[in-house]
């Protein structure tokens, strides 16, 4: 297997900053360790040890873009719309992405570009996926949010993921997975070596058998829902540090008198407006309906129409939830397997 | 259920619309107008096909964008129609649209009425208010194909005479020997001498026999309730009920989340629906 | 706190609910609980990591009668709600709880470890080699704490603390620097903090004043004051609306600061804001005093959080 020795990783990732914009886990400045993935540029230090607030998925999926822009402009009689796509031409590269983010995109993948006519080739996840590059760091180690090896592979999951780091003594070993992690790891700042990969982490583990089928049987009682989401603030944070949800809203910005954009952006299926309608029906009023369609669409439906789940158990959604819940009581309250 | 194809959405760029312009508007009711279009390309024009009860994102770009079933048949390829029921955002500021502005247009999405599996069979129409627009779509269909049909028997129920839409082609189903269409208010109006009456008791009190027929109604919930109920009672099985559903939609192609109804979306696997589909989803 | 757990029990005979916490076995760490029954109140407890201010379930829980377990600073947000009307006095029964001063458990998850016991009797924040000043976890509101005693209370629980953080003897930190700053310098500092935002709308929705929620006017496509943008200036005006309409309404219970995901210094704001309001009128929210203005009919008894 390959080896990239600690003191070339600077050399590599200017090397790929060559061509690209290198997003690394960064302890943010004025704040207590809260760690994100952002641009980086040499000298800074990269957080390996600690979880990102928020996943990887947005370099895939932004928080915000421009789906096109539009013009109005006069022609005779009739008012006529112009309307054009951005091509997105920026190369992205991330660094020290974990197995659960990693194999998340190749869920989104599915989602947004898919050839088989199930689902719709998206002109800008195309245009952004197609140019990132993925550097997975391999966990060697969990924290108690974690439950990645509650699904296939666990942390030694492969997808996703361009070219693996394993940390062994000295350095990394090196697994390429697609042809653009060959072309890294053949690289002259990696060598051969013959270390043995180190024990990857296990994590707690939560009952996955017939979980769809438990959420479904427990669905009409309304009362049980209502107490699972009684401590539940109904905010977004959940959705957004999910590196599987992929939820969006679309919504129009006027930039001059005549011509404007049209955005996607993040949504939540915990906000009360998600599903408002203009006539004030809503169809999930409730912080407690809201909860029953958020876990079995991760738990339920999605497997149903996909045959997997929409979650890699990242802990995210535990990690950082200002109420402290737990999606894995939830699971176990459903029932055993 | 027969899925149909999207033929009109490039599959690289769903989310981008076409440009189109409108042609004319009809002033249906006081909330409800219809709005015939055609899109600025010809080409997309001439090729545009779709199913009765498929549907539309129709929006102003700078405003947003709303879903709308098409109301006009597939035989008509010289506009496409949406009738729009003003209540909020989006739909207030298309109200205010004239001939000659510019929409954008995202169709056909969805999957419309399984019409090639109904027929020989007896069809049973019940729209209520707006929803008689996917189903004006699908009785013109009818029409354009009726020796493909057995008995057609519609019921068009509205709060006032004045809340019924489709003037002009009321007069003709009405004339028209070989359906039975039958308009009705909920209670007696001066100057109204048609039938007065809820739908569901109006359609119930009709006795349309259930042997062979497929029953299509849309309408508002309460409606819908009790057309269901009724339905039931004159024994009619899920799998002969169809209905049409609308949630608040943004993408139209199943991505977005959250038309879902269970683990089906409107927006792709409906929004028509046999009630066998969605079991107690409803 | 032993105490605790016989004092809900017997709340429970007069209300449908208690609202207090619970350890998390994951998380080793107390979270936000609802107890129903005795049997479940034998999992209260009361600690250093009991930092979430409770009074934010109140206003969805209007059609109920609520006990509720309050730290001092908590009590200042369930009388705001009562003054405010969006709380029934009669509605809520307070169990007032005296409190060591709270640390913000994922700031010190951030330091050491999601799950990791960080805090020690003696205030010595250490593990597995890595320290961390206990100051630095511990909420700002608590050095030098205003309110040890409930405002408002039914009952109390607990030993006065003895030992109440000191409180800072001077600007530390961040907010120093910030201090220091120019206008200028403090407008690019902002956009630099809000280019993180992802409006997941955790302020908010963990703010106890917040009471407008799924109605909130900084989501509302009508007037539209802030766009739905993800982006720096969308964001901070976002923000700003939310801050300006918690003028006068504001306890400064740090929950808005506790609850983002991204590290935002968003007391920074609201410091500022209920500072000018106590030197102007010489009022701090959820006092005995009355508002000096009131931007809610306080006489509304029937607040309808949904509208």
């Amino acid at each position: 297997m390959r080896f990239i020795p600690e003191e070339n990783i600077t050399a590599l990732l200017l090397r790929l900053s060559e061509n690209a914009t290198v997003w690394a886990p960064q302890v943010v400045r004025d704040t207590v360790n809260t760690v994100l993935f952002a641009p980086w540029r040499e000298g800074a230090e990269i957080e390996t040890g600690l979880y990102s607030a928020l996943p990887v998925k947005g370099l895939v999926l932004p928080a915000t873009e421009r789906l096109f822009s539009f013009r109005y402009h006069r022609a005779g009689e009739r008012e006529k719309i112009e309307i054009e796509v951005d091509e997105l031409r920026e190369r992205a590269a991330v660094f020290a992405a974990r197995a659960c983010d990693a194999k998340a995109l190749v869920t989104l993948d599915a989602l947004f570009l898919d050839g088989s006519g199930r689902s719709y080739n998206d002109q800008h996840y195309r245009a952004r996926r197609g140019a990132l590059t993925v550097i997975t760091l391999a966990c060697t180690s969990c924290d108690s949010a974690c439950f990645c090896s509650s699904f296939e592979d666990g942390a030694a999951a492969t997808a996703g993921s361009d070219l693996i780091f394993y940390p062994v003594s000295g350095g990394f070993l090196a697994e390429a997975v697609s042809a653009t992690g060959r072309e890294l790891a053949a690289l002259d700042l990696f060598q051969e070596s013959n270390l043995e990969k180190p024990p990857l982490a296990e994590t707690a583990k939560v009952e996955l058998a017939r979980l769809g089928q438990r959420l479904l049987d427990k669905f009409d009682d309304i009362d049980f829902w209502r107490r699972t989401a009684e401590g539940c603030l109904s905010c977004g944070y959940c959705s957004y540090a999910c590196p599987a949800c992929h939820c969006f809203n679309i919504f129009d910005e006027m930039e001059s008198d005549r011509a404007g954009g049209r955005y996607r952006c993040w949504d939540a299926c915990m906000f009360y407006a998600y599903t408002l309608e203009s006539s004030g029906h809503n169809p999930r009023p409730e912080a407690a309906h809201r909860y029953r369609n958020r876990l079995a669409h991760k738990f339920s439906y999605f497997p149903l129409n996909r045959g997997e789940f929409l979650c890699t158990g990242c802990g995210r959604c535990i990690r950082g939830c200002p109420a402290g819940r737990d999606v894995r009581d939830v699971i176990k309250a459903l029932g055993a397997g | 259920m027969s899925t149909v194809p999207r033929k009109g959405i490039k599959a690289t760029k769903p989310l981008v619309p076409e440009p189109a312009t409108i042609i004319d508007v009809i002033v249906e009711t006081p909330s409800i107008r219809s709005f015939r279009l055609v899109f600025d390309d010809p080409g997309i024009m001439k090729e545009f096909s779709f199913a009765p009860g498929q549907i539309g994102l129709m929006g102003i770009p700078g405003v947003g964008e709303s879903t709308f079933a098409i109301s006009s048949p597939p035989s008509r390829r010289d506009y496409i129609q949406f009738s729009v029921m003003k209540t909020g955002f989006v739909t207030s500021a298309i109200h205010e649209l004239k001939a000659g502005d510019a929409v954008a247009l995202r169709a056909p999405l969805g999957c419309g009425f399984p019409v090639d599996n109904w027929k020989g069979k007896n069809i049973l129409i019940a729209g209520g208010g707006i929803g008689m627009a996917p189903l004006r779509s699908l009785l013109l269909y009818i029409l354009d194909h009726r020796h493909q049909f057995g008995d057609i028997s519609v019921f068009y129920g509205a709060r006032t005479p004045a809340d019924l839409c489709f003037v002009g082609d009321r007069a003709h189903w009405e004339e028209r020997e070989d359906i039975a269409f039958i308009a009705t208010i909920d209670s007696g109006q001066p100057g109204w001498d048609g039938r007065t009456g809820v739908l569901p008791r109006v359609m119930e009190a009709g006795r349309p026999p259930a042997e062979n027929t497929v029953a299509v109604i849309c309408g508002p919930p309460v409606m819908i309730g009790y057309a269901l109920a009724a339905l039931a009672r004159l024994g009619f099985a899920e799998g002969q009920i169809f209905t049409t559903l609308e949630r608040k939609m943004k993408c139209g192609i199943g991505l977005c989340g959250r038309c879902n109804v269970g683990s089906k979306y409107v927006c792709t696997d409906g929004p028509v629906f046999s009630l066998a589909d969605l079991g107690n989803e409803i | 706190m032993e105490e605790l757990i016989p004092i809900i029990k017997k709340a429970l005979e007069q209300v449908d609910v208690v609202l207090g916490w619970a350890q998390s076995p994951a998380a080793g760490v107390a979270v936000p609980a609802f107890f129903h029954t005795p049997a479940e109140a034998d999992a209260a407890v009361f600690d250093s990591t009991c930092a979430h201010n409770l009074a934010v379930y109140l206003p969805r829980l209007a059609d109920k009668k609520v006990g509720i377990v309050a730290k001092g600073c908590d009590a200042r947000s369930i009388a705001q709600l009562i003054a405010e009307g969006a709380v029934k006095r009669s509605g809520v029964f307070v169990i007032g709880a005296s409190c060591p001063g709270m640390i913000d458990v994922k700031k010190a998850w951030r330091c050491f470890g999601f799950g990791k016991q960080v805090c020690d009797a003696a205030g010595k924040v250490a593990m597995e080699g890595k320290t961390v000043a206990r100051e630095e976890i511990l909420l700002w509101k608590c050095r030098g704490c205003r309110d040890p005693e409930p405002v408002i209370c039914d009952v109390t629980v607990g030993e006065a603390s003895s030992e109440a953080p000191a409180p800072p003897a001077e600007p530390a930190g961040i907010r120093k620097r910030f201090a220091a700053m120019t206008v200028a310098e403090r407008r690019q500092f902002w956009q630099d903090q809000f280019s993180r935002c992802i409006r997941c709308y955790a302020c908010r929705e963990a703010c106890p004043l917040c009471v407008c929620r799924d109605v909130c006017t900084i989501q509302a496509h009508e007037p539209g004051w802030a766009g739905a943008a993800v982006d720096s200036p969308q964001s901070w005006m976002a923000q700003l609306i939310r801050v300006n309409h918690l003028a006068g309404r504001c306890t400064g219970c740090e929950e808005c600061e506790r609850a983002c995901p991204v590290g935002i210094p968003l007391m920074l704001l609201l410091e500022e804001q209920n500072d000018v309001v106590e030197e102007l009128f010489g009022y701090r929210a959820g006092g005995e005093a009355k508002p000096p203005f009131l931007t809610f009919d306080i006489k509304n008894d029937t607040w309808d959080e949904e509208r």
